[in-house]
């Protein structure tokens, strides 16, 4: 049985934010929910990284331990799924998240909580396969009808797999090889291609050289 | 030790040629660029990230509290609040078995004790409390008690219920409690009569009764906890209720550990509270039903309140009688 997992490649993602678009132009999510976001650390510095994050569907999920009603649930795919007429908008999952998935539409009085809404994975929810309430409170059901998450699927550059946890590790780890075999072959050492800016007084120093 | 040569030449080559990251180029020019990256996707370094998306802690990959969090929910307060809980009402009920509840011989004249607008600020307070108690209860240790027995379905609408009136009666707990604050402060201030009261565990080890005013050092501890306790609850349940007054998650995280601890330090402590004002010490609940409590009541639990009224009565009387 297939483990399905997402995984972002930060050397390939460019902050496009397809896949958030994506996502909420396929699950038609609430106002102000984003399943899905892109996230960029040192942001115009030399070094700069993005990383699209959404629920990683974890094995041993900190919301389904923390969640008050015990309202989610993992699919024989691995996917972590909620049934939201149980869920009561608390927030404790949103606590417990590593990544910030879980989501929360303002509807109440006093901008309190809706129920919370998070990345299906595009596999819908406990309402029939398929069905107008499935639609209407999970979104698209792709995996049901044999497509993959619509974020993924979008990737302009293939920085975001998702599918079978073996073949995106097996994508990913083709990668790493071949990025190592292409920089030697530029003969530029692995470790010199530092993910840290370079330091002030090198940066002079090779201003100085160059004029 | 036939082979103690091959040791001598290791040692030998080791002083000679020492390892290579040692004799190299100083090890922090090269740094590991993962674990650079990885540093910084946990938020360890000092630079922020930046996102698109507009939301709640949105530019956090990831959240540092959320294990602990989990750990705490989990692993501690439900464990240790169910016990303090079980344990409070296991030692109500053994005293009760052992000891039994306290009884005066009624004399049938009875004296004001509450007034009428303090009883109705008492039941108010107490009626939110135990609605909050309820809920919050079910919130809490639902998921381990409730549901089991209910199901998924049942369980769903009972904590839907709970939640909407946890926040909807929520702000009304702290409008009573400040009333009721204003009302019973002046007599609920610590005195030294206090103190021997409570060394003497109320009467409890023996010895006959010791004196006490309008509320003994018992009441006056209750009166305490409830304060500070309310106040943390009230001001961490604020928090909680309009979650638009912080930023971020950790604020949100913290105020429900204070209002979780606070909490059941309340039920635990309102669990004696009800205890003795009902079975405990017959006549209580009458005094605050009814606002009346018997004279002999008054004489065995708070004789010197009794005696300042009879003061105060004989003063009126002899003040009328001069008047005539």
């Amino acid at each position: 049985m297939a483990r399905m997992k997402f995984y972002c490649d930060a050397e390939r993602c460019i902050e496009c934010n397809g896949c958030v678009t994506a996502c909420k132009n396929e699950n038609e999510v609430p106002w102000g929910v984003n399943r899905r976001r892109v996230v960029t650390i040192k942001d115009g510095e030399r070094g700069e990284r993005s990383l699209s994050v959404a629920c990683m569907h974890c094995s041993d999920a900190p919301c389904a331990a923390v969640c008050p009603v015990d309202c989610f649930y993992t699919t024989k795919e691995g996917v972590v799924l909620h049934d939201k007429d149980i869920c009561i908008g608390c927030g404790y999952c949103f606590y417990a998240c590593p990544f910030g998935a879980p989501q929360f539409p303002e509807d109440g009085a006093f901008a309190s909580r809706g129920k919370m809404d998070k990345c299906t994975f595009c596999a819908g929810g406990p309402e029939e396969t398929g069905s107008a309430d499935e639609f209407r409170k999970y979104g698209r059901n792709r995996l049901a009808e044999g497509k993959l998450p619509l974020c993924a699927e979008m990737c302009a550059t293939k920085a975001l797999l998702a599918g079978d946890a073996n073949v995106i590790a097996d994508i990913y780890r083709q990668r790493v090889v071949n990025r190592a075999a292409s920089s030697l072959a530029h003969g530029v050492e692995l470790q010199r291609q530092k993910f840290r800016a370079t330091p002030e007084r090198e940066r002079t120093r090779t201003r100085g050289s160059e004029g | 030790m036939r082979h103690w040569w091959v040791w001598v030449w290791l040692c030998l080559g080791a002083t000679l040629f020492p390892p290579v990251h040692a004799a190299g180029p100083s090890t922090d020019k090269v740094l590991n660029p993962g674990a650079e990256l990885w540093n910084e996707v946990r938020g360890r370094q000092a630079a922020p990230a930046t996102t698109q998306v507009q939301g709640r802690d949105s530019q956090v990959l990831v959240n540092e509290w959320g294990e602990h969090f989990r750990d705490y929910r989990r692993q501690r307060f439900v464990r240790y609040s169910g016990y303090l809980l079980a344990g409070v009402v296991s030692l109500l009920l053994l005293y009760h078995l052992l000891h039994g509840g306290l009884e005066v011989t009624e004399s049938g004249r009875k004296v004001l004790r509450f007034e009428l607008t303090e009883r109705i600020v008492h039941w108010l307070l107490a009626g939110v409390f135990l609605l909050l108690t309820v809920t919050g209860v079910v919130l809490a240790f639902g998921r381990f008690v409730v549901l089991p027995w209910s199901g998924p379905e049942v369980f769903a609408v009972i904590a839907s219920a709970s939640k909407e009136g946890h926040n909807l009666f929520g702000p009304l707990f702290i409008v009573a409690l400040l009333w009721f604050f204003v009302l019973f402060v002046g007599r609920n201030l610590p005195r030294l009569v206090d103190i021997y009261w409570l060394i003497r565990a109320g009467g409890m080890l023996g010895g006959g009764h010791p004196a006490a005013g309008f509320f003994n050092g018992g009441e006056k501890i209750w009166f305490w906890i409830l304060t500070i306790g309310g106040l943390a609850v009230s001001t961490s349940g604020v928090v909680l209720d309009f979650p638009a007054l912080v930023e971020g998650r950790n604020p949100l995280v913290l105020a429900l550990v204070v209002h979780g601890i606070a909490a059941v330090v309340l039920i635990a402590a309102s669990f004696g509270h009800m205890y003795l004002g009902t079975l405990g010490v017959k006549g209580s609940l009458e005094g605050m039903k009814s606002g009346l409590v018997d004279e002999a009541w008054a004489h065995a639990h708070h004789v010197l309140w009794y005696e300042e009224l009879n003061r105060k009565a004989q003063a009126e009387s002899s003040a009328r009688e001069q008047g005539q």
